[in-house]
Formats: C-alpha cells, sequence, structure tokens
C-alpha cells in the first residue's frame, strides 16, 4: 500500500525520541538540574530576570535615557545572552517537533499578558529574583531569603489563581473572541520548521566557536542557554504550573519535576559551596554566599508574592515566559514585553524607596549552613521538598485543595 | 457520536485550556461528549493525563488543521 509507513532509520529513530512526543516532566527537572551545576561550576547559577533587566536596560539606553547609559551591551551579558539563547533553544525544539507558530490570543489574554510581566518585574526587582534565581537556584544555594521568597510565590500564584477562576466564571468574553495561528505545520506539513531548527542549532554552536576565544564562560552560557531552552519546551517545564496546578486540577507532575531539578541542583551546589569550588581568587566565603541575596525575610516575602501574582496572571514563570516566547505563543510575547519595560524602571525608581523604608533585619543575606551547618541546612531543604511532596500526592488523591 | 458542546481554545495557552475544560465538563451530564478545540502544545500532554486522573474518557485525539488539536472527551 502507498501510504503505509515504512520503519524509520536508525537517526530518524534517534530524532523521533527527543522531538516526537513531549518529554516528562522530571526528565526536565534533572536534567534543568544538572546544566544549572555546570553553570555554577564554570561561573554562577542560572537566573533569569536579571537577564530581562538587562534587555529593558538596553532598550532605555538606545532611547538614551542618561539613567541606563551604563548598561552592559547584551552581547557581553552573560545573563542577558542566557535568556536570549534560551528563547532560541526553545524556537529549535519547537521548530524540530513541529511545534512552533504564531498563536495570537483574544486581546484581553494579550492584557493579561502585560500585567503579568509588569508584576514579575516589579516582584523581581523588589525581591531580588524571580522563579529561577531566587526558587530554582536560590533554594539548592541554601539561602534563607530564597525559602520565604518561595512561601511569597506560594500565596500570590494561590491568590492570582482565584481571580482567574473568578474572571472566567464572572467574565468569560475576556479569554475569548477572535484569535490567530500562524505558520503553522502538521505531520505532513511545514517542514520547513526542521531546517530552520537545524540553521537555529547550528547558527548558535557557531557564534559559542566564535566567542570561545575571548570569553570561555559566555561561550558556555550560550550553549547550555540552548539546551535549557530545548529542554524546557520538549519537557514543558514551567515553575508557574508545579505551583499553580495542584490548586487547580490536583495535577502533580509539574510539581514532582521541579522537585527533581532542586534534589540535583543541593546535591551539586552543596558540594561547590562546601568545598569552594571555582572561587578562583574570590574567597571561599564569596563562593558560599553565591546567590544568597539580601532578602531575608520581608523583602523576599512581598517580592515573591508579587511575582507569585504576576506569573500565574501571565501563565508563565520567568523561563515559562522565556521558552513560550521561543515557541510563538503571543500573550507571553506581551509578558516578556512587560517584564524588560517594566523591570528597569522598577529597579531604578521604585524600589530603593521601599528598600530604604525596610529596617535591616527584613532584607539580610541568610544563608543557612551559618545557623544549622552544612548538613542541618541540606537536612530542612529535604524536609521541605519532601513535606511539599507529600502534599502534592495526598491532594492529587483527594482532590482537597483542587478548585476543579 | 452525538457532540454536546464545543468548546473554542484556539489562541489560548496555559493555564487557559484546560481550566476552561475542567469547568465546562463540570457542566454536562454524565456520557455526554465535549469537544474541544485548541492551538496550546502543552494541552496535547495536559489533556490525556487530566482524562486518566479523572476518569472521563479521551474518545478522539487529531489535528483538525495544521496546528488546531481536536479532543472529543466523554464526561465520566
Amino acid at each position: 500500500m502507498a501510504d503505509q509507513k515504512k520503519e524509520p532509520g536508525i537517526l530518524q529513530e534517534l530524532f523521533n525520541t527527543f522531538f516526537a512526543k513531549h518529554w516528562p516532566v522530571w526528565v526536565g527537572g534533572v536534567t534543568l538540574g544538572l546544566l544549572n551545576i555546570l553553570l555554577f561550576t564554570v561561573k554562577s547559577p542560572w537566573g533569569a530576570s536579571g537577564g530581562i533587566n538587562n534587555w529593558g536596560e538596553n532598550i532605555f539606553k538606545l532611547m538614551g535615557i542618561s539613567a541606563f547609559e551604563n548598561a552592559a551591551p547584551t552581547g557581553t551579558s552573560l545573563y542577558g545572552m542566557l535568556c536570549l539563547l534560551i528563547i532560541l533553544g526553545s524556537f529549535a525544539g519547537a521548530l524540530f517537533s513541529k511545534e512552533f507558530a504564531l498563536r495570537i490570543p483574544p486581546k484581553g489574554e494579550l492584557v493579561k499578558g502585560f500585567i503579568g510581566g509588569a508584576l514579575m518585574a516589579i516582584g523581581a526587582t523588589l525581591g531580588l529574583g524571580c522563579t529561577i534565581g531566587s526558587f530554582f537556584s536560590g533554594v539548592p544555594a541554601l539561602s534563607g531569603g530564597a525559602i520565604i521568597f518561595t512561601i511569597g510565590l506560594f500565596a500570590g500564584t494561590i491568590i492570582a489563581l482565584k481571580y482567574l477562576i473568578w474572571e472566567m466564571e464572572k467574565f468569560p468574553s475576556f479569554s475569548s473572541g477572535k484569535s490567530f495561528t500562524f505558520l503553522a505545520a502538521s505531520e505532513k506539513k511545514g517542514q520547513w520548521q526542521i531546517w530552520l531548527g537545524w540553521i537555529v542549532s547550528i547558527g548558535t554552536f557557531i557564534l559559542a566557536y566564535r566567542v570561545a576565544g575571548t570569553n570561555g564562560v559566555l561561550a558556555w552560557f550560550i550553549i547550555s542557554g540552548l539546551l535549557m531552552g530545548l529542554i524546557c519546551q520538549r519537557s514543558r517545564f514551567c515553575i508557574v504550573k508545579a505551583f499553580r496546578d495542584p490548586f487547580m486540577t490536583g495535577e502533580s507532575d509539574g510539581s514532582v519535576g521541579v522537585m527533581a531539578g532542586l534534589l540535583i541542583g543541593l546535591i551539586g551546589f552543596t558540594a561547590i559551596k562546601f568545598f569552594g569550588i571555582g572561587a578562583g581568587e574570590t574567597s571561599i566565603r564569596a563562593r558560599e554566599m553565591s546567590w544568597v541575596f539580601g532578602q531575608f525575610w520581608l523583602r523576599g516575602l512581598l517580592g515573591g508574592f508579587i511575582f507569585g501574582l504576576g506569573m500565574t496572571v501571565a501563565g508563565g514563570c520567568a523561563v515559562g515566559t522565556l521558552w513560550r516566547v521561543g515557541e510563538g505563543q503571543v500573550k507571553l510575547w506581551m509578558a516578556a514585553l512587560g517584564f524588560l519595560l517594566i523591570s528597569p524602571i522598577s529597579k531604578h525608581y521604585i524600589v530603593p524607596s521601599i528598600v530604604e523604608a525596610l529596617p535591616f533585619t527584613t532584607k539580610f543575606k541568610s544563608y543557612l549552613p551559618d545557623y544549622f551547618g552544612y548538613a542541618g541546612a541540606v537536612l530542612i531543604v529535604l524536609a521541605i521538598i519532601l513535606i511539599w511532596y507529600v502534599f502534592v500526592k495526598w491532594n492529587e488523591r483527594t482532590g482537597k485543595f483542587s478548585a476543579f | 457520536m452525538e457532540i454536546k458542546e464545543t468548546l473554542d481554545c484556539k489562541g489560548l495557552s496555559c493555564p487557559m485550556p484546560m481550566m476552561k475544560l475542567a469547568k465546562t465538563i463540570k457542566g454536562l451530564n454524565s456520557g455526554e461528549v465535549l469537544e474541544m478545540i485548541g492551538t496550546d502544545p502543552g494541552t496535547k500532554s495536559d489533556l490525556p493525563k487530566w482524562c486518566e486522573k479523572t476518569g472521563n474518557a479521551l474518545v478522539e485525539e487529531g489535528e483538525v488543521e495544521a496546528g488546531v488539536f481536536r479532543f472529543l472527551i466523554q464526561k465520566k
């Protein structure tokens, strides 16, 4: 028969392993955790809001606003490039799996995207970090402030989810109406996506190769960013999902995937800090204090709360926004725009006066091993992850805290 | 198979499609079939998992045109 499928070749089969189906979220969590350790070994852990802020500062610099004239060009900024490459990596992942399309949602969703992005920007600049820096990296970095930031994230997520459900019940028209999809592929159509995927990937490797001679660390960040974006897109790794879904549909896969990444990160980060690996010319103490920010406790709590509101309204955390931008979700383009435009404004004009008003005891660097020793600090983080795990699994069975 | 209601989630991204689906299915009677149309690739993995968990049956899954997915879900 003419349409009978022939068996794929060995290389085609390998390609299909990665791109025919989504990966389980925990595979994403584990591989992202490993790459996070490698980033820390080479320089410093994964972060996202700083990179997005760098883009915003460069836009204001281009507009000639003097407050931002010292912004590092994105091409030389490690985190600016890392974020950019996460978008490109996700773009490549979506192209390889023929999942790329420009998806333009109804107008109300675009507005929510922008507002969510703006709130994330305020939360990140106030709380010193986002779901990556102050959660996915901050918690394994044994930062007390990151744990408090996480509590704020949870609270913000739950409240914003209640808003979304209310909006859906009372104003269903806000999230419905005209939508458009362009450039989509199907099983038989759109082979160009796979070709473009190769061009993007090979182009990135050439870029990294050219940079490697003068800045090896940046080259490594470029390759890691590409892989991280691709992994996120394939596993649909999203931290809002991890926090929100237990309270929405009761689903726990997203949460467990993130926990897997935290566990891997915890092992690697603890070793790096304990032995001062990669300290170079800086002190071991400086290495230990990497990704421990002056946010304990109120600063982290407030920032986390606002960030939690924003990411839930936008439908993407810092990294969830970036990789959905690469996949062609235009709502998240608006979220990224809101984030990058508001972040520098918040950082320079809004946050300083708030932070000044906060007493020092509410915004200091708290490094858990200083209080509990390394073993104690690791045990505390493990206990938190275990309690979270038991909660989401129990909730999945009973539906006690699920909205639906 | 008679389709009781159609839910259009085209253009919407996570979490709106799953939220709307969970809400709409609540309003149906046991055995009735909901047709859901969407464009978010996430739905392709979220929806079957949700059906498995809730016991609603995913009767049909396919692509109506490039990038537009269609699911038929029968309420438990």
